[in-house]
Order: C-alpha cells, then structure tokens, then sequence
C-alpha cells in the first residue's frame, strides 16, 4: 500500500489575509511600519523645521508662523562666514580624504590578495573606538609639545612658535580623519569589480601601465569615487565636533552655530533657517548624482 | 644565439633598485596609511596608562595600572556606559526588523511606489546630523514630549532604518530564489518556507545590520546630544567632561570597546571562513 | 645590449622574414608547486593558423600568456620572428590577444574600444575613423560604433573584441579560447570566419582551445599538450590518423585500442589468438596497441563474402542513431567492446543481438607504443 502524504495546508487565518488583501499588498504591508516610522520621525520632523524656521518670536514669548522669510536672509547675512568655512573645510577634507583613501583602496584591491578582507577589517577598525575619543585623541597628537609640532616647526613649515591646534588645520586634519572609511570602502568596492583583464587587454593595446590606470581604472572607479566624496562632504559640512574640540571659537563652523542656537541661545527660528539652508544646499549636491544613477543605486 | 636561462636580460643594478620600490611603493604606503589611521587609536590605548597630573589627560606623565584599577570610580561614566548599551540594543533591534522588512519588499516584490521608497530610505543618510537631530528636537518640543532616554531610542531607530535596509539588501540580493521554490516543491508553504529556509540564509546579513546599527547607536553624539535632555549617553559623557577635563578612565573603556568589539570581527571572521 | 625599444622596433621592421613566426625554447613555468609549462620547445611558421589543444590545465593558456607578455617563463628563450621578446611588456610587443571574456571596456564605445590601440599609438584622427570602419566591415559588424559593449550580443561582442585586435596589424594574433561562450551554431559560424579572416589578412593566428573538433576545423598545424608538454605536433590528418599515443588517440575523437600479445611478421596477434594485420611502414613490437577508428571500421553479415583483410567475429550490444551515422557497441569473444560508426546511407539492418563481422582495412589502422 502506498503510504500517503499529507501535504501541510496554509493555516486559516493566512488565507483569510490573502484572500481579503490579494498578493499584491503583501509588499505594502511590509514597508508600513519601517515607512511609518520614517514617516513619523524624520519627514514630520523636517517637515516641522521648514515651519519653524519661518516663525518668529523667543522662547520667553512664545512662536508664530508668520512666514518671515527674512529669518533666511538674516541667518545667512549674519553667519555667512562660518557657512563658507564650513564649505571649505569640508570640501579640503573631502579632497585630502580622496587623496589618501584612493592610493590605499587600490592597494587592497589590486594588491591584497589573501589579505584584502582582513585589510578591510583593519581599515574599519580604528572606528570602533567613540568618535569623540579619536578626535580628543589628534588632541593630543597635535599639542603644542608634540613630536608633530615639533617636527614642522624645525622644517620651517610652523612659525618658532607656531600651533596647530585652535587652527583650520587642526580642524581639517580631524575632519579627514574622522571620515576616511566613508571614503575608502566605497571606492574599494568599484575598483575590486573592475575584472582583472580588462587591464590586461588595456596593456595588450600598448598602453603602459600609467595610460591603463588612466583611460581604464581611474573611469571605472569613478562611481565609487562619487559615492566616497558624497558620504564624506555631508557629514563634513554639517560637523562642529572637531571645530570645538580642535578648533578655536573665533572660527566656528554651521554646526557649531546651530548647536549652540538651539541648545543655548534658543534661537529656534534662526537655528532652523539656518539647518534647512544647509540641508538645501547639500540635496543640490545629491540630485545631479541622483539624476545620473536612477534611484535603485541611492539604496545600494 | 644561445638559450637564455634567466627571463631578465642586462637590467642594471640600479634598475633593479627602481623597479623594486616602484613594485613596492603602493604597498609601502599602504602601511603608511594603515600607520596613520591606527594613530589616534594608539593614543586613546597609550593615554589609558597615562599617569596624568590633574583633571587633563594631554601630556604624557609616565606609566600606570591605576585607571584600570579603578575604573568603575566614576559613577556617572560607567552609568552612562550602561544608558549607550541600552540606547544601542534596543534602537538596534527595532530598526532591524523594520528595516529587514523593508528590504524583502523593495528585493521581492515590484510595486509603485518603489522610487519613493527608495528617496525616504536615502534621505535621512543624505540628511547632516545636525539637522536630523535639530529636527526632531523641534518636533519633540512641539508635542509638548519630554526629551530622555525613550527620544533618543526613537531617533536612533530612525537613522538606523536607512543603514539596515542597505545592508540586509545586498544580502539578499546574492540569494539564490531556487532554494525557495525547492523547499515549496517539498511541501512547505510560505510561512514555513521563510522561517525554515530564508531566514535562516539572511541571518548573517540581518546580524551583520544589527551589529551596524548597534555601532552607530553606541557612538552617535550629535543627534543624541540634541535629544537627550537630562539623559547622559557614554559620548555625551565624553562632550561634558571634554572642557573641565576627561578622566583617563574614559581611554580604559574606550580600550575595552575597541578590544571587545576588536575580537568580535575576527571571530566573525574566523566564522565565516569557516563557512565557506 | 640592445635597448628594449630597438628591439620593438626591429620586430615591426620589414627584415624579419626568414625566422619562424613563434619561437620557443626550453620553456619553463612553475606557479608555486605546480610546472606549468614543462621545457617546451616551439617553432611556428608564419601566416599559419596554429592551434594549441590539450584538456584543462595542460598549459595552453600559460603559454599563450607567455608568448602575449603576460606571464614571464622561469627560464627558456622566446622569441618573435628572431627577435627575443623576454622582458618586454605586452605594450612592447607586436602581438595581440583576443581574450576570453573578450574583455571589451564597458565604459568606452565600440569605437573607442576598437580605436584603443591606435590611439595609444599616435595615430591621427582621420586615419582612425578610417581604419576602424574598416576594421568592422572586415568582421561584418558595421554601423556599431556609438553602441556600448553591454548593448551587444555575445557574438557581436566576439567580433568586435577580434577587430580590437586585428586593427593594428600585429605579426602574431593570439587567441584564448575565444569561442567558449557562444552557442553551438555561432561557434561554428565564428570557426569558418575566423579561418577566412586569418586568409584575408594573412598573419599568424595562435588559438588556444580544449575543443578538438573546433581544432581540426581551424588550425593548419595542431599542437597537442598534456600536462605541461607537448604531446603531439602536426598537422589535423596526421595527429588524427597516427596519433601516437593513447592520450592522443583518445582526446582526439574516438578509437578502439587492441593490446598486442605478440608480432609474427606483418601480422599481430592479440590475447585470444586472432591474427590482425599490422599498417604498412609501422614499426612492431609486442608491447604495443593496435587502434582503429569508429569510422573505419565496418559491419558485415556473418556470411558475407567481399571482407576486407582485418575480420573480427563479435555481437551488436547497442545502438544508437544520431541521424547521419550510427553507432554500433559490439562485443568480441575475447572480451573486448569495439565502437564502430557506420554513415546511414542505406537503411540501418543490424540490430542488438545480431552476430556480425566486424572489418577494416589494416592501412587505416594506426600503432601505440607501450601504455
């Protein structure tokens, strides 16, 4: 006698749902309570900014929508310079970051090996310590009585008694730092796809091995290279951790001015003219990327 | 016309030493960059032995094991050591299975809608710290909610989303849709199906999204300092104390975190070598 | 000692007619543990379309790397129409290679991809234009050129890495296993074409394949390689008809190997006693194999008179139609199953179970020394 087989049937309640929903909600209701959340705690939210920053009033008097939009004129008027600075730390940041990042990525992909994982490894590994402890720890490692100091004051490149610490430099050189994964792994990621022969057929057509890096690599990589100086320059510009800690006050960046008009000054309209206005000037950056790559890329 | 032996004919002592660095050059700065980006973490571990005089932790004083001894002594450090892991678990754990979620419907299904979801999950990586953080932290005064531990858990669930998706996407992407229709084949519906054999293959990448989130909850500043009101996480903590002076014992757990979670990625390592 | 550009430069030059295309010399390449490449040694003439054949891992490829610039051999002499070529970079040399994943730039046009080595070479932009639309016309593929490589199809794809190549003249073509990827009917297709285009341009193509038939198709000279060494050289009907070893024999097609017990004269006897006649002008010994081919050998009614001077007696096992021919599975009373193939000219009238003669002419057999 053969023996049956008793094929496991889908329990009632299952089928009820496909029957009263149909197949095709099933991928709604799986973004809902992700996308509800985003929806709750991050489009409200900046939504809620755009209004606030078009208010007026104090924290003694109370806010009023009242769409003063010289709130904007006035923010940029009066920070102007730290809105620049922050550009332009974070756009030297971003550039000494491509500069170092993209040597050492090639080096893993092209040389690693066995070892290119475990390099990766290492490369991510300095971030696990706490952000505010590798920035305090350049601190140290830019003191007055440092060996760095030391060692640029005696090639002349620091006055006699010249610092490093409460300047511009400091604060790039923390920026670049603190940002230098965001830089190399993308950039790792589209150098290792490039396949091996392609290089091969490069040098096969007589071109040496600096016009190959130049007419093939250096154009595939390009994706990885966008993506690198994108993750880097926006938290850059928006940072103001390394401008306190290794910068000097008179020269503050956005996020140090925001900071501070939110949590002390409580100049809530102007902080959020001031955050929007950031935010604005960085999506301008993104959407000629988003444009060229489609959205499917935006989520890897 | 003799047979050569050797493949390199007549290279010059002094061509050969060019050829070697240049062979080697990348390699060498490779290490160097290696050098440069373990540098700072040498300090933190250096200056937890720093016998510091004073309330500052700068200046290099000689060797000592007392911050190690006494690391619990601050109280409120290690309190907030405990209110970070907390912060980190939970937020980490929400924004998994949110974002897990997330990531099967954008890899499995095709629906409208898809480009929208695509732009909210970029935006918020897209979005400066500050402004997240300064955001949420008008929104929270509008409702009259009172900032603490529970807002910062929110907000790190909210940031954490964006990252899980990515990761447990390309995941999924890699896996192979005929296991599946083969475990269907074989009588399991689609209930079973998942939690006998799909889950069970996204499970590293569902891990490796968790741990992310964990890590980037556990360091977040800037967004938590705009929303933790009375609420003291480890790297606010670390803000607090970095204008009267931070206590070496803040380099000793910053130490142990890095050790701790140093061995975690070479056990994984070692795991996953296993594996394959 | 001759710097490395006068060295290019006298390989492009116009005197170099009278030493082989292709020159190697007690060959050698290790990777790690493994030899590679086993002391070969090589001579291709030139304007020959030369095939190098063997299974996986038997050193084609490493050797045809060896010859393009991409691997250095750990000793051994190579040299390009006289010229020794040790040393010098791909760049440096006047060969070149179609790859086997065609590996054609994603990111430039099939213009740009085809006009790549030309323009390394300082060629001025109208004797581009026209070289390259020539180049494609010459493999059928015009009108491509604003296309990118991901919107081709694998044969196009083919042809457009061959012109990459070909537009720049070198003296020695190399190819590495070009064909693998395209479905049966394109390969055959790009067979007959590579051959007529390796007429019309008239230089020396070296092809890399594990795929005999393709090899006999092609090449005008086949190298056989196993293991590291070349087993066998000449040219498809030699190596095919005498292939001189059991590896050989049976890489290349199918055979039916008999050992030999022992010679008497002209003839051989096997194990059971049956008395074959041996191929005129082979040199006997007891130790070796008699083999015959599939094709050779045919079937007869057990009565039948007009046999040719080789008989065996055996009985149909299987058969199999495969349209033109059939294949018959025939067991000897000794033991052995002898494959032979007859053309289905007539309809098939043997069938399992049937006793039959199995004949051949002694001249279309061949002799294997030792194993």
């Amino acid at each position: 006698m053969a023996a049956e087989v008793s094929v496991p049937s889908t329990p009632a309640w299952a089928r009820w749902i496909r029957a009263k929903l149909g197949r095709r909600t099933v991928p709604y209701l799986l973004l809902v309570p992700g996308g509800l959340w985003l929806l709750f705690f991050y489009v409200a939210p900046v939504a809620q900014l755009a209004a606030v920053s078009l208010q007026e009033g104090t924290f003694e008097t109370g806010y009023l929508l009242t769409w003063r939009w010289a709130n904007y004129t006035d923010a940029l008027r009066t920070f102007s310079s730290q809105f620049i600075r922050s550009f332009v730390y974070a756009g030297v940041a971003t550039a000494a970051a491509l500069v170092i990042a993209y040597p050492l990525a090639y080096a893993i992909a092209f040389r690693g090996g066995r070892f290119k994982n475990l390099l990766l490894v290492m490369v991510l590994m300095p971030f696990l310590t706490p952000f505010l402890l590798r920035t305090l720890a350049w601190k140290v490692i830019l003191a007055d009585s440092g060996v760095v100091v030391g060692a640029l004051q005696s090639i002349g490149v620091l006055a006699e008694n010249g610092r490093l610490l409460a300047t511009g430099w400091a604060v790039v050189a923390g920026i670049t730092y603190n940002f230098l994964a965001f830089m190399t792994l993308p950039i790792y990621v589209s150098l290792e796809k490039i396949d091996p022969s392609l290089i091969e057929a490069a040098q096969d057509l007589y071109a040496s091995p600096a016009v190959a890096f130049g007419k093939v690599t250096l154009p595939l990589s390009l994706p990885g290279i966008v993506a690198g100086t994108l993750l880097t320059f926006i938290p850059a510009a928006g940072d103001f951790v390394n401008a306190q800690l290794l910068g000097n006050p008179q020269q503050l960046m956005i996020g140090n001015v925001i900071d501070s008009r939110f949590l002390r000054v409580l100049d809530y309209p102007t902080a959020a003219a001031l955050s929007f206005t950031l935010m604005i000037v960085i999506l301008s950056l993104i959407i000629p990327y988003v444009r060229a790559a489609g959205t499917e890329e935006l989520v890897a | 016309m003799t047979a050569s032996v050797t493949s390199r004919q007549g290279v010059r002592p002094r061509g050969r030493l060019l050829s070697f660095i240049r062979r080697h050059a990348l390699s060498f700065y490779a290490a160097v960059a290696l050098g440069y980006l373990f540098l700072p973490v040498a300090v933190v571990i250096l200056f937890s032995f720093n016998d510091n005089r004073g309330r500052f932790n700068f200046t290099w004083n000689g060797l000592t094991l007392k911050h190690w001894a006494n690391a619990f002594e601050i109280p409120n450090l290690f309190d907030s050591l405990v209110t970070s892991l907390q912060i980190a678990f939970l937020s980490a754990l929400v924004a998994t299975i949110l974002g897990t979620l997330i990531a099967l419907a954008l890899v499995r299904y095709s629906f409208r809608g898809r480009s929208t979801t695509n732009l909210l999950l970029f935006l918020p990586m897209a979005t400066p710290e500050v402004v997240l953080g300064s955001s949420l932290l008008a929104f929270y005064l509008t409702l009259g909610v009172a900032r603490g531990f529970w807002t910062v858990v929110v907000a790190h669930i909210m940031f954490n989303i964006s990252y899980v998706v990515v990761t447990v996407k390309a995941r999924l992407a890699g896996f192979d849709r005929d296991l599946e229709e083969a475990a269907m084949d074989l009588y399991a519906n689609e209930w079973a199906t998942f939690r006998k054999v799909t889950l069970p293959m996204i499970m590293p990448g569902v891990f490796a999204a968790f741990l992310l989130g964990f890590a980037l909850s556990f360091d977040d500043f800037i967004i938590t300092n705009f929303n933790s009101g009375q609420t003291v996480t480890f790297p606010l903590f670390i803000w607090g104390a970095a204008r009267v002076g931070v206590p070496p014992q803040v380099n000793v757990f910053g130490t142990a975190i890095f050790a701790v979670t140093v061995s975690i990625m070479f056990i994984n390592l070692a795991l996953q070598r296993r594996q394959t | 000692m001759t710097s490395s550009t006068e060295r290019e430069q006298r390989l492009t030059g116009p005197e170099a007619g009278e030493s082989p295309a292709v020159d190697l010399t007690s060959v050698t390449k290790s990777f790690g543990k493994v030899i590679a490449v086993d002391d070969v040694t090589l001579s291709i003439e030139e304007n020959q379309f030369f095939a190098l054949l063997g299974p996986s891992g038997c050193g084609k490829t490493t050797t045809l790397r060896m010859i393009g610039g991409f691997e250095e051999p750990d000793s051994g002499d190579i040299r390009l129409y006289g010229e020794p070529v040790t040393g010098l970079k791909p760049y440096q040399r006047p060969v070149n290679t179609v790859f086997q994943s065609y590996a054609l730039f994603p990111h430039l046009t099939i213009f740009e991809n085809v006009a790549f080595g030309l323009r390394r070479r300082g060629i001025d932009k109208k004797q581009v234009r026209n070289q390259v639309n020539e180049m494609l016309d010459l493999v059928k593929l015009p009108g491509l050129t604003d296309r990118k490589p991901t919107q081709l199809s694998g044969g196009q794809r083919q042809r457009v890495a061959l012109a990459r190549a070909l537009i720049n003249h070198p003296r020695v073509l190399l190819l590495d296993e070009p064909l693998g990827a395209l479905d049966l009917k394109l390969r055959k297709e790009m067979q007959i074409e590579l051959k007529r285009i390796q007429h019309e341009v008239g230089i020396t193509f070296v092809h890399v394949t594990h795929d005999q038939e393709e090899a006999m198709t092609m090449a005008d000279t086949i190298a056989v390689m196993n293991e590291g060494q070349i087993v066998r050289l000449g040219s498809p009907a030699e190596i095919y008809e005498d292939p001189r070893s059991s590896f050989v024999a049976g890489f290349l097609g199918a055979s039916n190997l008999l050992p030999v017990a022992s010679v008497d004269g002209r003839n051989v006897v096997l194990e059971d006693g049956t008395r074959l006649h041996a191929p005129d002008g082979a040199e006997l010994s007891p130790s070796m194999s008699l083999g015959v081919r599939p094709e050779k050998i045919r079937l007869h009614a057990p009565d039948a008179s007009d046999l040719p001077a080789n008989v065996i007696r055996g009985h149909v096992v299987d058969t199999s139609y495969v349209g033109i021919s059939t294949q018959f599975l025939v067991t000897t009373p000794f033991g052995a199953s002898i494959t032979a193939v007859m053309q289905n000219v007539d309809p098939v009238s043997f069938r399992r179970g049937d006793e039959v003669l199995l004949g051949w002419n002694p001249d279309h057999s061949f002799v294997i020394d030792g194993s």
